[in-house]
């Protein structure tokens, strides 16, 4: 097997008139930082993303007083939020073409049977931009039985400045709105979140 | 050029010209209605779904917006003013496209002076080869090339 | 068993990988090459452990073996037996084990290829990047995404199936496969771009006996991309085939990347230049593929097509991170000792046109690139929400795509060197006349608008080259003149054509309509008559599909929605009436029932030339593997440009030499005039 052949190793002519290579030109090496430079900042831009479930996002209402959020329910009864203070709430707003929303649905499910037994978290859908029927139809398919909320002209879902679903809001048993997800919650998601608020609350001695 | 050949060349230009101002001045007539509401609800970005816009998707907020393009344009709004409208209600990310102003402008902006400075990298690099006196293979370099092709030079891996 | 089965795969797997890695770094720190071929042997044994996972794991899904936890997750006793096969490739783990026996397949294969030449350190390099990601794929299947978690079924358990989507249409068989081959495909070139940059061997022949690896990796990209806008057609329910949404975007960046590599190869082949430029597009295609994975499987951007996220972001971005800074370092450290002393002479040459080709891709990639990318780095910076979408994509690209069709009709005629006016007026005259007439016809049938009947004329113009070329070198060779990287890239350049002018036709001329219908309702959509006949509901294994039969100028169609499992999803399958002149798309939107009277609403979407897009797609495949071709058989490091004077003075090769490129591209015309 023949060593293979480095043109690179010749040594330069000295009868040569002409063909030395050109004076080493740094382009690769400038070329490479500057990419190297841009490279660094695209990977810590996207190490730092959220996935695109549980995204917590900025809102005027943390913080706030939650809005009133009472109306009929699917099932014929009556909803109000401020029945259920001194326990944590989740206000899911849905619709059923929605598919993220098809998605979480199962997560919203195993949620509302744990905190159900302990009582401690009430879970509740608004229904966005959606027919009874096909809610009515959706939940008698996929299961769960928390209460949801018809919002036929969409004035609860403007009170909380909802535009487009899914969508969820934790509020605290004082009734303040302390979180708001977009893009499909999890139930370990949902349950991190709680402590996490409750641990900073505790931190801060705050009530 | 030969003489035919170049009344060749004019005899196309001439026709291709005619048929494209042919078919650019015939634009099916003006836009009605409803080719303005759908192409603008092109550019519409549907609240609920991810990446798709208002025209393709089928989800009542699409339904309700594409509603509400079409009852603006019937009352004679611009395009423009609709986009504001719809901007102000649902937020900036209900436009499908950036504006062109303020951080949004970067991913418009930022292609052109790519392209630019591409332009200006291959100028240059012509410009210094034109600078270059051509290579000439040397004697030493023949020498190298002839012991490198004589012996065999297929050297062990066939075509898969 | 199959769980034990399958882990104990991917164990040997990583050992195996792993193992290799370290002697095959033993042996090149300190030139013990004979252990090259050691790492032979522990390439095969990586092989061996894909197999037995991917053969375990097919096992457990056929016979519904709900002890893994994979199965349990993904399969269904009511899934049919072709989508329980697929289902491999439906969710997150199963798809890595199809990925890492493609890519130990194609290990296996280039330690075969240069069995011969195991001693030489530029293919132990090669080897030991290969096995370094094989060891990446492998850990990730070990610890991340194991897929052979044990799992407790309770009696009676059945599992929820695969996605309703990857269910619904038998595309869904092949379009992964293809992709994968395409994807995982280019880690060889770049494991021998790598090896080079390592030894700074870059002025041999390695790049040319790896250039048929990069050509069928690129085919593979090609078709799998091609399959997935039809399968995004067939089954999304939208009308449209591809939403420049952000998988599709990252799966678009390495096919360009690597088409401007396909041409500037030609350029260090011939004329010895480019060449640390060409190394540069294989590393960045592996990177973008890397990338293209972590988008896909990070869930960091939200896309119809995501699979479920996990840990293995942080793992995929890692990897990415890695390869940047091994490739930068390299490129950074040796790339300006590497570089060849020539020139191009003029930029009206064939060098000139691929050189333009390579910015013009590279400005595609970029625009492509940001766009996908924008909204995550404006959210970083600032916190605000914005959304780049396909008006944007389209805006950019159009300019950049007719650029393109203006080249590929111009460059083929192109000789090397230099070329003058008069060559290019002489040359062009006839495909001239294609271009136009294509364009009178398009306006007699109606067409309007600029930038479509630019498409279609400079696509008639480009088809005119690349048919004069294929029509000069069949006179020239027979049979031979369609086969070999010209001819064949030639037909390759025909069928973009065909996906051009499609593209064009479909997107400019399409018309919507949406129609609420009671039975024997009828409406006029674009000159077609759409008629709802009534509805029909058909119970298969894993769905309940209720069809409305809609006739269309007279066929009967049955677009339908499809409900899974126990209705927890619904999802729409469209009917398309197709013809060679247009498409006629159904979707149905709302089933009839009670509620609404039996009335159905329906999407019909009327566009032209869509089966030119699937046609053309084919039509690339026949000139990749066309292209692939061996030509006559000439020596990889024979040179090209020049023949090399020997002692006779006799030329070394032919000047008609092979792989069927027509001598007149030479230097001095020799063609007859046409």
């Amino acid at each position: 097997m023949t060593s293979p052949v480095t043109p690179e190793s010749a040594t330069p002519d000295p009868g040569d008139d002409v063909a030395e290579a050109p004076p080493r030109r740094r382009t690769g090496l400038i070329v490479s930082a500057v990419v190297a430079v841009l490279a660094i900042g695209f990977v810590a831009v996207l190490a730092t993303r959220e996935p695109a479930t549980d995204r917590r996002r900025d809102s005027p209402l943390i913080g706030k007083v939650v809005p009133p959020l009472a109306g009929e329910t699917l099932a014929g009864g009556n909803f109000d939020i401020d029945d259920h203070q001194g326990r944590w709430a989740v206000v899911n707003f849905f619709a059923t073409w929605c598919v993220p929303c098809r998605i979480e649905h199962p997560e919203l499910d195993a949620f509302n049977r744990a905190h159900a037994r302990s009582g401690d978290a009430v879970l509740v859908s608004v229904l966005f931009d959606d027919d009874p029927a096909s809610a009515r139809e959706f939940f008698d398919r996929n299961g769960g039985d928390w209460p949801v909320v018809l919002d036929g002209d969409g004035l609860i879902a403007s009170a909380f400045g909802t535009p487009k679903v899914p969508e969820s809001y934790l509020v605290t048993p004082n009734g303040r709105v302390a979180a708001k997800f977009t893009g499909g919650v999890t139930r370990d998601g949902l349950d991190r979140a709680i402590d996490q608020i409750e641990q900073a609350a505790a931190d801060r001695g705050a009530p | 050029m030969t003489r035919t050949r170049l009344l060749g060349w004019l005899a196309m230009a001439a026709v291709l010209v005619a048929a494209l101002a042919i078919g650019v001045a015939d634009d099916g007539g003006p836009r009605t209605p409803e080719e303005r509401a759908r192409s603008l609800a092109e550019t519409v970005a549907c609240p609920a779904c991810d990446g798709q816009s208002v025209a393709e998707s089928d989800a009542a907020a699409s339904r309700g917006i594409r509603t509400l393009i079409a009852e603006r344009i019937d009352q004679g709004a611009s395009d423009d003013a609709i986009r504001d409208e719809l901007v102000a209600t649902w937020g900036e990310s209900i436009l499908l496209t950036p504006d062109s102003s303020g951080v949004g402008g970067l991913v418009w902006v930022l292609p052109v002076v790519a392209l630019v400075l591409a332009l200006a990298g291959v100028t240059y690099v012509f410009w210094r080869w034109r600078g270059m006196a051509a290579v000439h293979a040397s004697d030493a370099d023949r020498a190298l090339v002839d012991q490198a092709l004589a012996p065999s030079t297929r050297a062990g891996g066939e075509d898969p | 068993m199959n769980a034990a089965l399958g882990q104990g795969g991917v164990i040997l797997g990583v050992a195996a990988s792993l193992g290799g890695v370290a002697t095959l770094a033993v042996a090149l720190r300190q030139r013990r090459l004979h252990l090259i071929a050691v790492g032979r042997s522990y390439a095969l044994l990586a092989l061996l452990g894909a197999v037995v996972a991917v053969v375990a794991m097919e096992r457990a899904l056929i016979t519904r073996d709900f002890t893994v936890q994979y199965v349990a997750d993904t399969g269904s006793h009511k899934t049919p037996a072709l989508y329980n096969v697929a289902t491999l490739w439906a969710a997150l783990e199963g798809s890595l084990l199809l990925w890492v026996l493609v890519l130990t397949g194609y290990i296996a294969l280039v330690v075969h290829k240069f069995r011969r030449r195991l001693g030489d350190p530029l293919v132990g390099w090669a080897l030991l990047t290969m096995l370094v990601v094989s060891s990446f794929f492998f850990l990730l299947l070990l610890f991340p995404a194991n897929p052979f978690h044990s799992f407790d079924p309770p009696p009676g358990f059945d599992g929820p199936g695969p996605n309703p989507l990857l269910q619904n249409h038998p595309l869904m068989a092949f379009h992964p496969p293809m992709l994968y081959l395409g994807i995982v495909g280019f880690t060889v070139p770049f494991a021998f771009a790598v090896a080079a940059l390592a030894t700074g061997r870059v002025g041999e022949g390695w790049l040319l006996e790896t250039r048929r690896w990069t050509l069928f990796a690129w085919g593979f990209l090609t078709v799998g991309i091609v399959l997935g806008a039809w399968w995004s057609y067939e089954v999304l329910n939208w009308g449209g085939y591809w939403g420049w949404d952000p998988v599709e975007n990252a799966v678009l960046l390495p096919w360009l990347t690597g088409t401007a590599y396909l041409h500037s190869v030609m350029v260090q082949e011939r004329r010895g230049m480019l060449r640390v430029w060409n190394l540069s597009l294989l590393c960045a295609t592996f990177s973008l593929t890397i990338l293209a994975t972590f988008l896909t499987r990070s869930g960091v951007i939200a896309s119809v097509h995501s699979f479920t996220e996990s840990d293995i972001g942080v793992w995929l971005l890692s990897f990415f991170g890695l390869i940047v800074a091994v490739t930068l370092g390299l490129i950074g450290w040796r790339g300006d000792r590497l570089r060849a002393p020539g020139r191009i002479d003029s930029p009206l040459s064939r060098e000139g046109a691929f050189l333009a080709n390579n910015v013009l891709f590279a400005g595609f990639a970029f625009v492509v690139l940001l766009g996908t990318v924008f909204p995550l780095i404006v959210e970083a910076l600032n916190g605000d929400q914005l959304s780049v979408g396909a008006p944007y994509f389209e805006r950019m690209t159009v300019p950049i795509g007719i650029t393109l069709l203006f080249l590929m009709a111009v460059a083929p005629v192109l000789p090397w060197r230099k070329a003058s006016g008069e060559l290019l007026a002489q040359r062009l005259f006839w495909p001239g006349w294609v271009g136009t007439a294509t364009v009178v016809v398009a306006v007699l049938v109606g067409a309007h608008g600029l930038a479509p009947l630019l498409a279609f004329g400079l696509g008639g113009f480009a088809a005119g080259s690349a048919l004069r070329q294929l029509v000069l070198a069949s006179r020239r060779q027979g049979w031979r003149g369609v086969v070999g990287r010209t001819n064949g890239g030639m037909i390759v350049h025909l069928g973009v054509v065909l996906i051009a002018v499609a593209l064009a036709a479909s997107s400019s001329y399409d018309t919507e309509r949406e129609l609420t219908l009671d039975v024997d309702d009828s409406a006029t959509v674009a000159g077609h008559e759409v008629m709802y006949v009534g509805p029909r509901t058909v119970e298969q294994s894993n769905k309940t599909s209720i069809r409305a039969r809609v006739s269309v100028d007279g066929h009967v169609y049955e677009p339908a929605i499809n409900r899974f499992g126990e209705g927890e999803t619904a999802v729409g399958t469209p009917a398309v009436a197709t013809s060679p002149a247009r498409d006629v798309y159904l979707a149905l939107l709302q089933v009839p029932d009670d509620d609404n009277a039996g009335r159905i609403v329906l999407r019909v979407v009327v566009q032209p030339l869509v089966l030119w897009l699937w046609i053309g797609g084919a039509v690339m495949l026949v000139g990749t593997v066309l292209a692939a071709f061996p030509g006559r058989r000439r020596s990889p490091t024979a040179p090209v440009s020049e023949p090399p004077r020997q002692a006779t003075g006799a030329p070394l090769l032919a000047p008609a030499n092979g792989d069927g490129r027509v001598g007149s591209t030479d230097e001095e015309p020799v063609e007859v005039p046409t």
